[in-house]
């Protein structure tokens, strides 16, 4: 009896245990694997297809109209050297940084809405006056937080009253990476980050004695520790939740070591108001009890060291005054007797 | 009626001197840690407690000098023999004999001048405490050449603890001391000796 070798259900393993059936058999093998391969892709694509989509009712960048924009300018190397000034624009996007960015929800065109329809954009387009304050004011029932009061704060700052050149809240603020303190960041970085945004102008600070500030005992430890915002606004109206953008100039600026080393300084509640909580987190209930409020010229205003000394001096003084007193009556009865 | 030249010259105006470097320190450290503006400004307060902390320094040498070349050490001598037995008694005498008239256990003579309450005390305030508001204070100013950390701790923080605890007690101190003068034969008894230099007593001794 002939039999085709494929017709025998066992012909598989016989084929591929003898040699016998040839490459029909392993090509079908081989598609097989291929197709079971391509479908798990295809899951898992769709799997990543699905999470997109649900980021994407978040994220402003995977809207319909941002993808476009995104196709170009997700590169890193997305840029043009400016003809006036010669210098290189970045025009990319971080598209984590702005994930994690306070518009993050924003797509491009909500900004971006004039002259980018065309490619490449035209020159004008560049020209676009966005404007902070007034957007932020138009958007206040989506949830944008009022800027006037900043503004107001902004006018009297030395970057304006100096007549800086071409400053503008995107001087410091980036408005694709913006995002306010996290709660989970350490003084440290959220100082260094902070800073960066000064220093990243005035770059002619980056010395170990930063010029002008040589009063300044240990200047590198103090900028490891404070921002500049905390000496470099005004000490009068501190709101707690965010900075003044009352920027002083150098002269006007805080020089009083007190201001910050000392119990309930307005200086130093603003920057440490949320200290307490990530202390006691750290190091404990107690540990952050006794550290709590410390300043470095005494460093010790503890409010229950300050109790118990002042109670015990208080309470001997109380002591004395009646020992003394009981004295006196004694002496009193003395003479009278006599 | 008795008088006996208990301080010399160099003494009382050791004493004296002391006296002042201390309440300025007091009174700058106050001003300083509870930020009181009103009393001194902070910007004054600090120059004028580093300075008096100095001088301090200096005036506690001079004690200790005084004590050993000036004759005056012996009174800070401490007889671990009759102690508990002389403290008990002055103890009972501030408690209890002082409201009825009972006789003063100690009497104060060239030899013994301090009672074993005040020896004890003016022993740990001098040789103990002193010296440890002096080292802390100097340590902190020139903080900045310590370790960052001490067992783990930061130096300066332990530094000021120290410094403040120490300066507490001797505020106390002060005031104990202050108040203890007045319970001479009369209240002014002792401190006219202080600024006499004779010890002056009605009744024999």
């Amino acid at each position: 009896m002939l039999l085709s070798p494929l017709s025998d259900p066992r012909s598989g393993f016989s084929c591929l245990a003898y040699g016998q059936c040839g490459t029909a058999l392993r090509r079908l093998l081989l598609l097989v694997l291929l197709a079971l391969t391509a479908s798990a892709f295809a899951l898992s694509t769709a799997a990543a297809y699905g999470a997109a989509v649900q980021t994407a009712k978040k994220s402003g960048l995977l809207k319909e109209d941002s993808r476009d924009c995104m196709r170009c300018h997700w590169m890193e190397t997305m840029a043009y050297r400016d003809r006036e000034t010669g210098k290189i624009v970045n025009l990319s996007i971080d598209r984590d940084a702005y994930r994690h960015s306070v518009h993050h929800e924003l797509a491009c065109s909500d900004c971006h809405d004039r002259g980018y329809s065309h490619y490449p954009h035209r020159t004008s387009s560049a020209d676009e006056a966005l404007q902070c304050v007034e957007c932020h004011e138009e958007r206040e029932d989506d949830g944008a937080p009022n800027l006037v009061g900043l503004h107001h704060e902004y006018e009297k700052s030395v970057h304006v009253t100096e007549d800086v050149e071409d400053f503008s809240c995107f001087s410091c603020h980036n408005p694709h990476t913006f995002h306010p303190v996290n709660a989970g960041e350490s003084i440290a970085q959220v100082v260094t980050e902070t800073n960066g945004t000064c220093l990243d102008c005035h770059t002619e600070l980056l010395t170990p004695v930063p010029k002008g500030h040589e009063w300044l005992p240990r200047p590198q430890a103090h900028w490891g520790a404070v921002r500049c915002l905390d000496c470099h606004t005004p000490l009068e109206g501190r709101i707690l939740e965010r900075p003044s953008h009352n920027v002083l100039a150098a002269e006007d600026s805080n020089q009083l070591c007190v201001e910050c080393h000392s119990k309930g300084s307005a200086l130093l509640s603003q920057l440490y108001n949320y200290r307490t909580e990530q202390a006691r987190d750290e190091k404990g209930f107690f540990a952050q009890a006794i550290y709590n409020d410390a300043y470095i010229v005494g460093m010790t205003r503890n409010p229950w060291m300050d109790w118990i000394g002042l109670g015990v001096i208080l309470l001997m003084i109380l002591g004395v005054a009646a020992h003394g007193y009981a004295r006196y009556r004694f002496h009193r009865e003395q003479e009278t007797s006599k | 009626m008795t008088a006996l030249y208990l301080y010399p010259l160099w003494l009382r105006l050791w004493h004296w001197l002391n006296a002042l470097i201390f309440v300025t320190l007091l009174v700058t450290g106050v001003s300083m840690h509870f930020t009181l503006n009103w009393l001194i400004p902070f910007d004054v307060a600090v120059p004028i407690h580093n300075t008096a902390g100095v001088l301090l320094t200096g005036s506690w040498l001079l004690f200790v000098i005084g004590n050993l070349w000036g004759g005056n050490g012996k009174h800070y001598l401490i007889n671990l023999r009759t102690l508990p037995k002389d403290l008990i008694a002055q103890t009972r005498y501030y408690l209890h004999g002082i409201f009825v008239g009972a006789p003063h256990p100690f009497h104060v003579s060239a030899e013994h001048k301090l009672n074993a309450l005040q020896t004890l005390s003016y022993v740990g305030v001098m040789y103990g405490l002193m010296p440890v508001l002096i080292l802390s204070g100097w340590a902190f100013l020139f903080s900045t050449s310590l370790p960052e950390t001490l067992f783990g701790i930061g130096t300066v923080w332990i530094i000021a603890i120290v410094h403040l605890v120490v300066a507490w007690m001797l505020a106390l101190f002060l005031i104990v001391h202050s108040y203890i003068i007045t319970t001479g034969e009369t209240p002014t008894t002792n401190l006219k000796a202080m600024v006499t230099g004779w010890h002056k007593e009605q009744s024999s001794g």
